[in-house]
């Protein structure tokens, strides 16, 4: 019998302490033929488990191009946050997926691309930068603008050292008034006062945006002054899931699942729907 | 392929016959009671009782368990090992099955196969004959030619049965599987014609219509932030008693279950959309996070979002939400004075 609800199992190759509250795990499959044959695009998600606590829904933040290991990033927040937090180097968890659609990397070729994150929206969009950039002759302008509450909360400090230390693309890090330090030599101040500051022309530009709810609210009117098009900016819904599948019910807004229909979205997407996210 | 019209008689004894063999043969056999669809144990059970009202529950939880496994682990140390379950693909025989129940394993399947299938649904439902019996009698809360069933429809029968009077049936093989399930009782069966059957089915007095469901369906899709949702949230309890007895309402939860350190189950277990903590995410955040919200929400999946992916309404009007909600909301009165104002 096809069981639809059985993971994959894979074993925790690395741990990495991205912040106090946020973990990166990097993970082999066990088997290797499923190591194989697990592919996906940037954007999608699986289910993650915790056996004995259950599973959680994160989004991959490895990029496709690169498979030697499969990497997913969460902050501890609920039961199986907490449990996956407890497992170590060595450990095994599960995985289901991928699923969910994706970033339309090929209709996005030949454009200039705006990278905005915020938070722990940070990971879906290494994603799709790390896929990139492993293809950087197919796009124009890269610019990554990235935000996180204070210093201690940036996560993917190694990745950025390495956007940063790049001449091809022009990264952009801000943190929160009051979150800066003594040695803090980045951008100070709130993510949407920064793009304005610092976004490119919107001319041949998409967006790809993700981040705290607050974030994209006040990130949308300044990207609408810049002459961005709504069509033109790509973000993900995180409605809460179980099945991943379409079936169990709760991730849906009006008839769009999110777990099936997204969760990538355009903007001008997600204003259609009703406003239940 | 369709066999409707091949219609004969069977006499109530030899029906009971028939019940006696499948019973014998080891296969399971569910009739209705009071309460539920019941596995019969010995033929004097049966109540072939066409003015019954719908049991309280229907039989969607022998092809969706109300809780079931989905995987065991075993955890030591250093390893995780996962344990696959298997669906035990008995026989199920449904006989007696109100037409409002029988057209739900239909409804269900469009959910359970869009994309992935759940074999869990399908090996159950492969599995099952359904014997539907045309219904006479109706109460207050009954709506289902609202929704485009009726008492008398054979819809989702693999064979359906019309009393034609105290001792005998009509008895329509509508279905392969149906005739496969028949094929070896022939005997039993004595030739017959639709004219009887369609003498007692024309006089079937039929709940009235109440609604027109497409116009229910307008009607959601401009009325989102309608105050009548504040209305009936503020009645509503959350209890989700609705959802489970309702015999097309699918949301499950998935969860995993210690037995001990090293052992346990992951249980895929009913859920329901009023629960208030069913969309709620870790952070606090959550979309439907007042009732009139998942009020909302419940009437919008049966009679528009489930409409517009799967094209049938999730509903057959068998009234079961509304004949046992503790606080008396009424479906079918919510959407047919949809367009009443508040």
């Amino acid at each position: 019998m096809n069981n639809i609800y059985m993971p994959h199992l894979a074993e925790i190759k690395e741990v990495i302490d991205e912040s106090p509250d946020t973990r990166t795990f990097r993970l082999k499959f066990k088997d290797s033929d499923t190591a194989e044959r697990f592919d996906f695009k940037a954007g999608q998600f699986a289910e993650y488990s915790a056996f004995g606590d259950g599973e959680s829904t994160f989004c991959i933040a490895s990029s496709p191009t690169r498979k030697d290991f499969l990497e997913c990033s969460f902050k501890v927040y609920g039961k199986v946050t907490q449990a996956l937090h407890r497992l170590n180097k060595g450990d095994t968890i599960g995985i289901r997926g991928p699923y969910g659609n994706w970033f339309p990397l090929d209709e996005l070729k030949g454009k200039n691309l705006l990278f905005i994150a915020g938070g722990i929206g940070i990971a879906p969009v290494r994603c799709v930068i790390d896929n990139v950039l492993d293809m950087r002759n197919e796009f124009k302008d890269l610019t990554i603008i990235c935000g996180a509450r204070s210093v201690s909360d940036l996560i993917y400090k190694q990745e950025i050292k390495e956007w940063k230390a790049r001449t091809d693309i022009k990264t952009i890090i801000t943190v929160d008034p009051g979150g800066e330090n003594a040695s803090w030599d980045g951008e100070v101040g709130f993510v949407p006062a920064v793009i304005e500051k610092t976004a490119p022309p919107s001319d041949n530009t998409a967006v790809i945006l993700c981040g705290p709810p607050v974030m994209i609210k006040f990130t949308m009117p300044v990207l609408t002054k810049l002459g961005f098009k709504d069509e033109d900016v790509y973000t993900t819904l995180e409605n809460r899931m179980k099945c991943g599948l379409g079936k169990c019910g709760r991730c849906n807004i009006g008839n769009v699942y999110v777990c099936k229909d997204g969760p990538v979205f355009t903007y001008a997407q997600i204003k259609r729907l009703p406003q239940e996210f | 392929m369709n066999f409707k019209m091949d219609e004969k008689i069977i006499s109530k004894e030899d029906l009971l016959k028939i019940c006696q063999d499948v019973i014998a043969k080891g296969h399971t056999l569910l009739t209705p009671g009071m309460n539920e669809y019941f596995p019969v144990k010995d033929i004097s059970q049966i109540n072939l009782n066409s003015s019954a009202l719908p049991a309280k529950t229907s039989y969607k939880s022998y092809v969706f368990p109300r809780s079931e496994p989905v995987l065991y682990y075993k955890r030591s140390k250093d390893d995780v090992q996962l344990i696959d379950v298997n669906v035990d693909g008995k026989n199920i025989i449904i006989l007696g099955a109100k037409p409002c129940d029988t057209n739900s394993i239909s409804i269900m399947r469009h959910l359970f196969n869009w994309d992935y299938s759940d074999e869990f649904f399908n090996l159950r439902e492969k599995h099952f004959i359904i014997i539907g019996l045309m219904c006479s009698h109706y109460d207050e809360y009954c709506f289902c030619t609202s929704v485009g069933s009726s008492p008398v429809s054979d819809k989702g029968s693999d064979i359906f049965l019309i009393p034609l009077d105290e001792n005998n049936f009509a008895l329509r093989i509508i279905t392969e599987k149906g005739k496969e399930f028949i094929e070896p009782y022939a005997e039993y069966l004595k030739p017959g014609d639709e004219t009887r059957s369609k003498q007692v089915t024309e006089n079937v007095k039929l709940p009235e219509v109440v609604f027109d469901s497409k116009e229910v369906y307008e009607w959601l899709g401009e009325n989102f932030e309608s105050p009548k949702w504040e209305g009936i949230g503020n009645l509503c309890l959350s209890c989700a008693q609705c959802a489970f007895v309702c015999p097309v309402c699918h949301c499950f939860d998935i969860v995993d279950e210690d037995y001990s350190y090293s052992e346990g189950r992951r249980m895929k277990n009913w859920d329901g959309c009023q629960f208030g903590n069913f969309t709620l995410h870790a952070s606090g955040h959550n979309p439907r996070d007042i009732q009139s919200k998942r009020y909302r929400q419940r009437v919008n999946h049966k009679f528009r979002y489930y409409v517009d992916k799967f094209g049938e309404i999730l509903c057959t009007g068998c009234g079961r939400c509304s004949r046992g909600c503790p606080v008396s909301i009424d479906i079918k009165e919510i959407v047919s004075n949809c367009k009443e104002s508040v």
